[in-house]
């Protein structure tokens, strides 16, 4: 395995022609992404680093692809904005990364995921091309949207090298209510209840526990009118839906890491619709879980992969397998592969992206 | 027309759906960019996915150029029929299949008009975001072709960030599915959604989408403040996105604009050299203290005077002159064309300034209206179609804000696209290996280069600009140029 660390767009773009196979790295935090390929060189973009231009009354920020989160986050914190897409790996991984695996946080159900806050991208394609895509202004509609093609990429069509993103003012203050019902059916009929009302929930997760299942939600607003709110939220979940318990939790470091205790060798995310939680989760009750962004996403972690597998494919669902040892990331249902096939022909001929 | 093509053609579609009469294709000759026309050599009108299919197949076999058409309303020229190609009408296709208000989505077709979908979820206190001025009559699949956005889009995004899975036919006639029902959308692996939305027709069509709603929010509170100063309003908007506060939208019109929205709908509005228009959406309490902030920022901004909507009626009075305001410039000047460039939002008054300076150059009078949000202008050159070479001096006018736009470090688009009116313009914004890149996609896709063949892309047969007035719709009120 040849490690190579460019140290600029034109040092990748070199590294790139004179490669046969490449695969592109930030901080390796998702560690089933980067299976290795005999022959491939790998290419660690943590060089590329660093903010190019913020300007917090643009609402937009540009930075290098092998930019660490943390740093993005902590520059945009001091201005008092955030990235409402909400990386999912805010302490390991990069933003190109984070790009490349399409991987956001349970805050992402607010304003949107990865691909409603990228803005543009330069790249260097697998013919070693350094072009940009998209624009760095909030709005443009000019030319086809490849920068929001990259994500999920996997860097399989194209390597980032520098992303425009848009950002927002965050809000300053939370509050944490655990809404615990019995049954998987009954926190999803709150679920259906909180879609149709008017509460504009800053994070909404669901969580099997031992005999229960809890819907953990989040509002953000101002100090003055969360006690108001948190009141109005806790009437309306208690009289419109068949909880059994309602509680305030202290906010903490881990509560909304969807992944803090899913520990098992296999990470697994999962993009589903709510009403395909019931038939996922009963062929998986065995694996660790919990489920984001208001039921769309299953983070699911064990110690095989097997099951999942099976249940991905009864269920014609596609994973995401973040660590593990994989022969392949994508797991479960076939991707589409038709109009995918189209970008790489054009942008990777020589198939040398891995 | 390749009469091979319309025989195969005849096996498709009975006869009053297949459309080759002289005065049947007329009414196809323009979208809503009147200053260009075109009349297509037949057009169709299929009912069902089956008959789209067959339809693009045949086109690539033959290799007919086609242009795929919902209302007809881009302001680019994005549906301007190819000459002597085929015009595939979509509005029979309008049916909203299902609606899931438990999971908040639609499925629909895309001839489906963008406000039924919102009057199809309001029943279940959702709507469908995305607004441009023209949705009590633009189609989904023209909303697809073009992203379009709208005054609300700084919060929630444009078309693409609404739309979660798609059927499509390729321009060669593959038939792909990509996305599905979860707000992730395309989810794992890339992002196809958002390559396909935006490609002005050129990738192929939409046959079935899949759209997100959105919870109606619980309050509006709009503000109108009235400046005796363009970038006295200008820099009221800077002020409160320093102050943290994400509006849903905030919109400014210019003494032109306002005059021409006077004389059409009588808003009442102030008699002001700039209005600025601030709306807030959400959570009554937190909306209540939002605004309470709000106003404390108008009120050192050098507002002469400000109004608040107290109901659903004043909201609509204040928004009825803005998105009115296109239609009525046409009561002031016989003709104009309008721009949609972006600029960061902190170059908006240099902007205006440059503008203003382009104006006296011209001799042109420009009524701006802008979304002030998210930099995108949208100003309006009037000018006298009768008078020889005023509709070359207007357009020569609106490449110079182009250009402008680019220098600022914005686009030459923010949400009416490239089309047919602004692919000369495409490679201000984009190296020619950038622009070749994009070719090679296309032909990866349509190989055949039908699909829409010649816009987009910079050069080309190009009909003739031609001299049209208004949009009968747009003088009726019904739609605008936003």
């Amino acid at each position: 395995m040849t490690v190579c660390a460019p140290a600029s767009v034109d040092e990748l773009q070199t590294l790139v022609r004179v490669s046969e196979r490449i695969h592109a790295i930030g901080k390796g935090s998702k560690t089933a992404l980067h299976r290795r390929v005999n022959g491939a060189v790998l290419a660690d973009l943590s060089a590329l680093s660093g903010i190019i231009e913020y300007q917090p009354s643009e609402y937009t920020v540009t930075v290098r692809a092998g930019t660490p989160v943390r740093d993005l986050s902590a520059a945009l914190r001091e201005r008092g904005q955030y990235l409402p897409c909400d990386p999912l790996l805010p302490d390991s991984a990069t933003l190109g990364g984070t790009v490349a695996g399409n991987l956001s946080g349970s805050r992402r159900y607010r304003y949107g995921g990865v691909r409603d806050f990228i803005l543009g991208a330069e790249v260097v394609d697998g013919m070693g091309r350094a072009f940009r895509v998209g624009g760095k202004v909030v709005k443009n509609s000019a030319g086809f949207d490849l920068s929001k093609f990259l994500v999920g990429s996997l860097g399989a069509y194209a390597i980032m090298t520098e992303l425009t993103f848009k950002v927002f003012p965050d809000v300053p203050r939370f509050r944490s209510l655990a809404v615990d019902y019995t049954s998987l059916e009954d926190a999803l009929a709150a679920i259906y209840f909180i879609n149709q009302n008017i509460f504009e929930l800053d994070a909404l997760d669901l969580i099997p526990l031992a005999g229960r299942w809890r819907l953990l939600t989040r509002l953000a607003g101002f100090d003055e009118t969360l006690p108001r709110r948190v009141e109005r939220f806790s009437a309306a979940m208690t009289h419109h839906t068949s909880l059994l318990h309602l509680a305030e939790l202290d906010e903490s470091a881990t509560l909304w890491d969807p992944l803090a205790d899913l520990t098992g060798a296999y990470l697994v995310k999962v993009a589903l619709s709510p009403k395909q939680v019931p038939a996922f989760d009963h062929a998986i009750t065995a694996a660790q879980r919990r489920y984001g962004v208001g039921a769309n996403v299953a983070w699911v972690a064990d110690e095989d992969l097997s099951q999942l597998v099976d249940a991905l494919k009864a269920c014609s669902l596609t994973g995401l397998c973040l660590r593990g040892a994989v022969q392949s990331a994508i797991i479960g249902a076939p991707l589409e592969n038709v109009l995918a096939a189209r970008v790489k022909q054009v942008l990777d001929p020589l198939g040398k992206l891995v | 027309m390749n009469q091979a093509f319309l025989k195969s053609l005849r096996n498709i579609y009975p006869a009053e759906r297949l459309l080759t009469r002289d005065v049947e294709l007329l009414p196809y000759e323009s979208d809503a960019l009147t200053a260009f026309s075109a009349v297509p050599g037949a057009v169709v009108l299929p009912v069902n996915e089956a008959e789209i299919i067959d339809t693009v197949r045949l086109c690539h076999k033959l290799a007919v150029p086609f242009v795929a058409r919902g209302s007809g309303t881009s302001l680019s020229g994005g549906s301007l029929p190819i000459p002597d190609g085929l015009t595939i009408g979509l509005n029979r296709l309008n049916r909203i299949k299902r609606i899931d208000p438990e999971q908040r989505i639609a499925v629909v077709e895309p001839g489906v008009i963008n406000l039924a979908i919102t009057e199809a979820a309001q029943p279940y206190g959702l709507y469908y975001a995305p607004d441009p001025s023209s949705q009590s009559i633009c189609t989904i699949g023209g909303n697809i072709a073009f992203n379009s956005g709208g005054a609300h889009c700084l919060k929630y995004g444009m078309t693409s960030n609404h739309v979660l899975g798609m059927r499509v036919v390729l321009a060669d006639g593959a038939v792909t599915q990509f996305g599905s029902e979860s707000i992730e959308g395309v989810g794992i692996g890339p992002d196809l959604i958002g390559l396909f939305v935006g490609s002005e027709g050129l990738f192929g069509i939409a046959l079935e989408i899949t759209v997100r709603l959105m919870p109606q929010p619980e309050l509006y509170r709009t503000v109108l403040a009235a400046y005796d100063d363009l970038g006295r309003a200008g820099d009221a908007v800077s002020m409160v996105v320093a102050s943290g506060l994400l509006p849903g939208a905030m919109e400014i019109m210019d003494l032109l604009a306002i005059k021409a929205a006077e004389a059409s709908v009588q808003a009442g509005y102030p008699d002001a050299e700039a209005l600025l228009i601030i709306e807030l959406e959400g959570e009554a309490p937190q909306v209540e203290a939002e605004f309470d902030q709000l106003r404390g920022i108008i009120d050192q901004s050098g507002a002469f005077e400000t109004r608040v909507a107290n109901d659903e009626e004043e909201r609509t009075r204040i928004w009825k002159g803005r998105k009115g305001a296109f239609s009525a410039v046409g009561r002031l000047s016989p003709d104009y064309v309008v721009q949609d460039g972006v600029v960061p939002r902190s170059r908006l008054g240099e902007a205006l300034v440059e503008i203003s300076a382009l104006k006296a150059k011209y001799q042109l009078d420009v009524a701006n209206v802008f979304h002030a949000g998210d930099g995108n202008l949208h100003p309006l050159i009037l000018y006298d179609g009768r008078e020889a070479g005023a509709l070359e001096k207007a357009e020569a006018l609106a490449g110079e804000i182009l250009a402008l736009c680019i220098r600022l470090g914005g686009s030459i688009t923010g949400e009416h696209g490239i089309g047919m009116e602004k692919r000369d313009y495409l490679p201000a914004m984009f190296s020619e290996e950038e622009i070749e890149i994009m070719q090679m996609l296309r032909l990866a896709i349509d190989p055949n280069e039908i699909a829409n063949r010649g816009k987009m892309f910079p050069g080309g047969e190009a009909p003739a600009l031609a001299q049209h007035g208004m949009h009968p719709l747009e003088r009726a009120g019904v739609i605008s140029r936003e």
